[in-house]
């Protein structure tokens, strides 16, 4: 039986700040807190929450310093998170695909397709 | 319909097209295109008066057919190697220096590597070439219309660094813009001047700086206006 590419959605990083996180971190090397509030949008104690929910993953490293008298907070990708976001970029196009290969509509209806909720962060099997 | 309305928080059509476009955002909040290209340009037109005005030294040849002429000149070795260290310096230090207001890192150190790299090789090559000048020229009475001397030039360096910086910023207008400059560069274009023993030092040397400058110059001011930070009408 084939594995639905849903199962290798990690809950984690399958969070839309989280996400975002990631996605800026890989490509800014190194991120500070304000660039990723102003451009995710959420308040401080929002991603405050996120990025220690990704460090306590490993997944980023958060180092705080000053830049003359501000304090400031920068945010660096390990590894682990370079990889945890290429698998979750690489899940969600397998899942996409393999939507569009059964014609299931990808909007709110879908959200118990295949027995799996989408709806939340979390995925979440659903009895048939 | 909204979005928010259409797609649930956690879709995976939003959350990848989100994806994309942060990455976008990040990439065009990282580019200063604009900067080494203006800093190449000033290094390409101040090496005018440094070539015109600088040492020259021009070694000719009989050979059966015509004659064989090198030209050898100060800036290669003392100008080109100085200008280099000091443009890459100040390309990576104005980086950082954004990079830290802004908040968000760069790539900027693979371009500056690089970019000394090439710079010292090409240095390496003209010195080696000076102290082994090569026998099989062509017989037109001059060699620098020659692919291989255009390759071992300074411009053919600031090709190569900008094909470096078009990869480390993800910019598909530089690496166009380079590829152009590359080939002006590359293409043998004497703008009809041909040196004779007694012209030494000939006005139309100029005329290849002045353009590959011009070209950088214009490339520069481009970037700058199309990646200046847009600011949101007065109310």
């Amino acid at each position: 039986m084939t594995r639905h590419p849903a199962n290798g959605l990690d809950d984690t990083v399958h969070q839309r700040v989280r996400l975002g996180i990631l996605t800026i971190a890989h490509e800014g090397r190194r991120v500070e807190f304000s660039y990723l509030r102003d451009n995710l949008e959420v308040t401080a104690g929002n991603l405050s929450q996120h990025l220690g929910v990704l460090e306590s993953a490993g997944l980023i490293t958060i180092e705080k310093g000053y830049a003359g008298k501000r304090a400031r907070t920068w945010v660096t990708l390990t590894k682990e998170g370079e990889a945890a976001l290429a698998v979750e970029i690489a899940q969600l196009k397998l899942l996409i695909s393999q939507m569009e290969r059964t014609g299931t509509p990808t909007g709110p209806s879908e959200r118990s397709i295949m027995g799996l909720c989408l709806c939340s962060s979390q995925i979440v099997s659903t009895p048939a | 319909m909204t979005t928010e309305a259409a797609y649930p928080a956690d879709d995976p059509h939003r959350l990848l097209s989100e994806a994309r476009e942060l990455t976008q955002r990040v990439r065009r909040d990282q580019r200063a295109t604009w900067f080494p290209l203006l800093v190449f340009a000033a290094l390409t037109f101040a090496a005018i008066p440094a070539t015109r005005y600088g040492g020259h030294h021009l070694d000719c040849r009989s050979v059966p057919g015509g004659g064989v002429c090198r030209v050898y000149s100060d800036t290669e070795f003392v100008y080109w190697p100085i200008a280099f260290v000091l443009a890459y310096t100040a390309i990576a230090a104005f980086y950082i220096r954004r990079s830290r207001a802004r908040g968000l890192g760069t790539r900027v150190r693979p371009y500056t590597v690089a970019g000394i790299i090439v710079a010292a090789a090409l240095t390496a090559v003209a010195l080696w070439e000076f102290h082994n000048p090569p026998v099989d020229q062509n017989l037109l009475g001059l060699n620098l219309t020659g692919l291989p001397n255009r390759m071992a030039s300074p411009a053919a360096a600031i090709g190569l660094a900008l094909l470096v910086l078009a990869w480390a910023e993800r910019n598909r207008a530089l690496l166009l813009l380079t590829i152009a400059y590359l080939v002006a560069v590359l293409v043998p274009v004497t703008f009809g001047g041909v040196p004779n023993e007694t012209q030494h030092n000939p006005p139309w040397f100029s005329l290849p700086l002045a353009f590959q400058g011009s070209v950088l110059l214009l490339g520069g001011i481009g970037f700058a206006v199309a990646q200046r930070p847009l600011r949101s009408p007065a109310p």
